[in-house]
């Protein structure tokens, strides 16, 4: 019984291996190129600190276009030019910093397990690559793309829609799980304050809890003083009205220049407003009012009444320059002029 | 603060005769308020304005006619077909209630007035309240003069005037008065401590929350205001008076409101609020227990009160933040969070960011919208701190809130408008005080000399003398009343050093006059005269050209004349009169708020756009071709179609120039519309280069049918441009009205064809110019044609 049964036990030991080898053999050929490049690939991302592969035409062509379909991963691949970083409009850096978060994510996520070579995160350089870019037929920034495995002509594979940016990370991680049905995980952001920062923030803050509390109780910090309320409220103030939120919602520069090369400081036309013309007539408003104060309450505290009129004229001058530049300013900006309304039988 | 009672028989007559000065005074800014919003009555007629008030307008009608109970439990079934609306519980009442009222009580005194008309003149009406409500509220704070001055300036405001001319009849018509009367009777409590006022005021903050959506800025300004009263040590029990019951009372009454209910308590707006609520009962309790102990016993017992109050704050606040982040916006609605983080609509709400009205302004909106108060207004900020008491300090804080507020979205101008007025009446006013005494004393003086033996100027002297008594009486009587003020909260410590402070001020004044030199005090009273002129100037402009258009009548100025356009009106009552009281009429719902309210008939969409998809059904119609509009259209049982084409007359907000936004929004829903099929290279254009989609879609059909009659070319002059395809005919709809300038065009839908045998199976070539994009449209011949 026992011979027999180790002989069996031996044959069937056999027969698996064979049908192990002879599978491998078959299966082989395609894989061990396709593990090869899933290694590459893997070495490649341990390179770069945040595992985003740099791509270039050569790695493109044998990554992508030479490999045969389908292939055993996905690439998003962030599309980049050094040239354009500069134009504060497109958000390059910011937007490859969020796709480096992203990989990142994606990487912590994913440790250790099989799925981590599923999905490579790429970028590739605009003035390196120019052929890459058109034949993926790429003629605007910012673009990202996930290529499939199943994906034969580059210029197929899919592209993350353009108004999607605006959210950044989110829905890049977003656009990644549609498509490729691989979660990405959270969203790891960088924490703004590291735990070292914290800790020592934390401790110079309970250092100074009992002074500050001291403080407080006695009355005597800068929320006491009203001439710091009186300034704050100013600086609110002038800030509102020379349109800063415009500016900061719009992204606004404080200035252009024309097509000489000349600064322009003044934008004509109503719906918009450059950052140096706004805080311009916030200043004019904000001297009317300060000299108007001064004239009521600081003024007729004086003692002598030469310095008095001396300032009195000063500020009347001042004030009637500033409303009549305001005044023209907006009559150049806008078109509108203070103009009286009579009925129609008075002209 | 009124003007001390004077002793002599003269002074008192002086005072009565201030007092009836200052009435008529009022009276004639009630009646400026009122009459300078009626330039759109005079030059248009009387007529409520655009979309939104037509709502309204029907609601107060419906209330008019059947009682509140009715109103309470309105389900209108004529908007949002098939699905209706509930109306009372989805409205802010107040407006509705308020009209409603006003007409009810001129009705039983025999006063006939129609609904209509009482719903057009509720915002002149509650604009002179405004103004008289900014009188008490710069009256409790800087005094009679003030008032009067801040009051006029808001009477003419044009920030408010453009939401409150006659026949703009919409929440923020009564909300502002409700805004600023609500701050009076805080602030009046405040300075106070009356209970009486405080219960006011929280049944005023409840008329504000029936009104507008806006209350929630009152309800995290107050709590801001009593929190900054405490850090900065002036906390007193009439604080804690003129805030706690508001936010008792006031949060019950505001759970009333159907609208409102249980976000009264649960949403993050009002969370600021109990907070405070809590902080200030710790503080009240601190400085009750300080009262009743020795210094040394208090010493130990506040360790022992904090500790155990720091502990109950920090559970609390704990609860709330857990609270709040549970919640997926942090509890915060889009709007409010975007005024926090200004870019934050920008980046995530598109929706919110694409309506023109929350755009943040640049600095010419500021100088059309509050015009010289815009220079006025720091004035005003320092004379509130000169010197800081509770009132000012509010007002302050108002101001410095709502300007930063107003630098978000342009909207919320309009809560600009009235801290604008408020501080540049005190700076106006403060300024003139000064200069006017300057000139009255010198000039007495000056008079004195060379006059001195003339019998003449007797009379004159007494009451110039008069005058500098009075003027160092108020003075005086002015830091009488502050330090009165002062005293319930000079237990605090560093009270008695601020008024060491104030004390040689004191004597300093009593000293000498504050006079300015004379001839530059007068230069100086012209110069703000001229400011003071072109502000009037341009607010009677800005009323009469900018703000008084109904854009429900549309007129045009031209050569030969004034040309009226009233198209929309014609086509509503054809609308009214020549269709089933039943029928359903499809637009784009920009006009669901008008059929319903003059043609009175069933819409798909309106203006109270909360259901997306059926918008977006709406805008899937105006985009398709001819047969599958027809057939979306006929599943929702739409009798008619409405369309609104400005090409003939030149109008350019007509539904072609709103299409791209039909395309988007049913592009949203329904995929298989996509915008670039309607772009010839990204360009939106309706001539012969227009796509085959665009040129083949209902909208276009509809616009433009028979359209190359009228001038034998096809010009539209408001794309400036020959249309693309010229002669085409209907198989699907007919047109049964047009309007006289063409600007509104009704289409019925024709009834469903009968099915003819034999013909479905061969797809023939028909003389119909139909696109070759439909594949099966093209097959069945029209019976109709």
């Amino acid at each position: 019984m026992a011979p027999r049964s180790a002989v069996f036990c031996l044959s069937l030991y056999l027969l698996v291996l064979v049908l192990v080898l002879s599978a491998s053999g078959t299966v082989g050929v395609s894989t061990s190129s396709d593990d090869d490049l899933v290694a590459e690939l893997e070495s490649l991302q341990s390179k770069s600190p945040s595992g985003v592969i740099h791509l270039d035409d050569r790695l493109i062509s044998r990554f992508l276009t030479s490999v045969k379909i389908p292939r055993p991963y996905h690439l998003i691949i962030f599309f980049d030019a050094s040239s354009l970083r500069s134009k504060s409009e497109l958000h390059l850096p910011q937007l490859r910093s969020e796709f480096a978060i992203v990989s990142e994510s994606f990487a912590a996520h994913h440790r250790g397990l099989p799925s981590a070579s599923k999905l490579f995160f790429c970028d590739i350089e605009f003035g390196e690559s120019q052929s890459s870019f058109s034949n993926f037929g790429v003629n605007s920034l910012p673009h990202v793309r996930l290529v499939s495995p199943t994906t034969r002509s580059l210029s197929d594979s899919d592209s993350m829609d353009a108004s999607a940016f605006s959210r950044l990370a989110d829905a890049m991680a977003e656009f990644v799980e549609s498509k490729t049905k691989i979660p990405v995980g959270p969203i790891l952001h960088p924490q703004p304050v590291s735990p070292r920062q914290q800790a020592v923030l934390l401790l110079a803050l309970l250092i100074a809890a009992p002074f500050i509390i001291k403080k407080v109780l006695a009355g005597e910090t800068l929320l006491h003083d009203s001439r710091v309320w009186m300034a704050g409220a100013v600086f609110v103030y002038f800030f509102s009205v020379s349109g800063s939120m415009h500016n900061i919602i719009r992204n606004m520069p404080m200035m252009m220049t024309d097509r000489d090369g000349r600064p322009v400081f003044f934008y004509q036309g109503s719906g918009m407003q450059l950052g140096a013309e706004g805080f311009i007539v916030g200043f004019l408003y904000t001297l009317v009012g300060l000299v108007l104060a001064i004239v009521t309450h600081g003024l007729v505290r004086l003692k002598s009444v030469t310095v008095q009129r001396g300032m009195m004229l000063a500020a009347m001058v001042v004030v009637y320059w500033a409303v009549g530049k305001v005044i023209s300013l907006d009559n150049w900006k806008t078109g509108y002029s203070v103009h009286a309304y009579w009925p129609s039988s008075w002209k | 603060m009124v003007a001390p009672v004077e002793p002599k028989p003269g002074g008192t007559l002086r005072n009565a005769f201030g007092g009836v000065l200052g009435f008529f005074i009022l009276l004639l800014i009630g009646v400026l308020a009122f009459s300078i919003r009626l330039f759109s009555v005079i030059k248009y007629e009387s007529v409520i304005h655009e979309f939104d008030p037509y709502f309204n307008y029907r609601v107060t009608q419906f209330l008019s006619k059947n009682g509140i109970y009715e109103f309470w439990n309105w389900f209108d079934d004529r908007t949002w077909y098939p699905l209706g609306r509930v109306i009372g519980g989805t409205v802010y009442p107040g407006l509705t209630l308020t009209a409603g009222t006003m007409w009810w009580i001129l009705n039983s005194l025999n006063i006939p007035l129609s609904v209509e008309t009482v719903c057009v003149f509720t915002a002149p009406v509650f604009s002179a309240f405004a103004a008289w409500a900014t009188y008490f509220l710069t009256k409790e704070v800087k005094g009679i003069g003030s008032g009067l001055t801040a009051a006029t300036l808001l009477a003419l405001v044009p920030s408010y005037i453009s939401r409150s001319v006659a026949g703009s009849y919409d929440n923020e018509a009564v909300a502002i008065f409700a805004l600023i009367f609500t701050f009076f009777l805080y602030i009046k409590t405040l300075n106070t401590g009356s209970l009486f006022y405080a219960t006011l005021n929280a049944l005023s903050y409840f008329y504000m929350v029936c009104s507008w959506g806006g209350y929630t800025f009152i309800i995290n300004l107050i709590p801001m205001h009593a929190l900054l009263c405490i850090v900065t040590g002036r906390y007193s029990s009439r604080l804690y008076i003129a805030y706690a019951p508001l936010v008792v009372l006031g949060t019950l009454l505001a759970a009333l409101v159907p609208v409102v209910g249980f976000n009264a308590v649960m949403t993050s707006e009002h969370f600021a609020s109990f907070l405070v609520f809590i902080i200030i009962h710790v503080v009240a309790f601190v400085y009750f227990i300080k009262g009743i102990l020795s210094p040394k016993m208090f010493k130990v017992a506040i360790t022992l009160v904090l500790t155990v109050g720091i502990a109950v704050c920090i559970a609390v606040i704990a609860i709330l933040v857990a609270l709040v982040a549970s919640s997926p916006t942090k509890g915060w609605s889009g709007r409010s969070l975007s005024l926090l983080d200004p870019t934050y609509a920008s980046k995530y709400i598109p929706i919110i960011a694409s309506v023109s009205e929350h755009q943040p302004p640049t600095w010419p909106s500021y100088f059309m919208d509050i015009n010289i108060l815009a220079f006025l207004v720091p004035a005003g900020i320092i004379a509130c701190f000169l010197p800081l008491s509770d009132a000012s300090s509010f007002v302050v804080l108002y101001l410095v809130t709502s300007v930063y507020f107003s630098g978000v979205m342009v909207r919320l101008m309009l809560v600009l408008a009235p801290a604008a007025c408020i501080l540049s009446g005190i700076a106006l006013s403060e300024a003139f005080d000064v200069l006017t005494r300057s000139v009255k004393l010198q000039l007495v003086k000056l008079l004195e000399g060379p006059l001195s033996n003339a019998g003449d100027t007797k009379d004159e002297n007494p009451t110039a003398q008069n005058d500098v008594l009075k003027a160092d009486k108020q003075v005086a009587a002015n830091n009488k009343t502050e330090d009165v003020k002062e005293r319930p909260s000079k237990k605090n410590r560093k009270k008695d050093k601020e008024n060491t402070e104030k004390a040689p001020v004191k004597s300093h004044n009593e000293k000498r006059l504050l006079v300015l030199p004379l001839e530059a005090s007068a230069i100086a009273i012209i110069l703000l005269v001229v400011l003071g002129s072109l502000y009037v100037i341009h607010c009677v402009w800005a009323a009469a050209e900018a703000y008084s258009a109904p854009s429900i009548v549309l007129t045009s100025r031209s050569h030969d004349g004034l040309h009226v356009f009233d198209d929309f009106r014609e086509a509503y009552a054809w609308l009214r009169h020549n269709t089933e009281v039943d029928d359903k009429v499809a637009s784009w719902w920009d006009y669901g708020y008008q059929t319903t309210a003059m043609a009175n008939r069933t819409v798909i969409v309106d203006n109270n756009t909360w259901n997306n998809t059926h918008i977006a059904t709406v805008g899937t119609a105006m985009s398709s071709p001819e047969k599958a509009a027809w057939e979306i259209f006929n599943s929702l049982d739409v009798k008619y179609v409405l369309v609104v084409f400005g090409g003939l007359v030149g109008y350019p907000s007509d539904d072609i120039n709103k299409f791209l936004w039909m395309v988007r929004i049913g592009g949203g829903v329904f995929p298989h519309i996509k915008e670039p099929d309607y772009l010839r290279d990204g360009q939106y254009r309706i001539d012969a280069q227009a796509t085959p989609t665009m040129l083949n879609c209902l909208m276009y059909k509809l616009s433009y049918y028979r359209f190359v009659e009228t001038d034998g070319k096809g010009f539209d002059r408001v794309r400036r441009t020959e249309i693309g395809k010229k002669h085409f005919k209907l198989s699907h709809f007919e047109e049964v009205f047009t309007t006289h300038h063409w600007m509104v065009r009704i289409y019925k839908l024709k009834p469903p064809k009968n099915r003819m045998k034999g013909k479905t199976k061969k797809p023939k070539p028909t003389s119909k110019p139909l696109s070759g994009a439909r594949r099966d449209g093209s097959t069945k011949k029209n019976p109709w044609q």
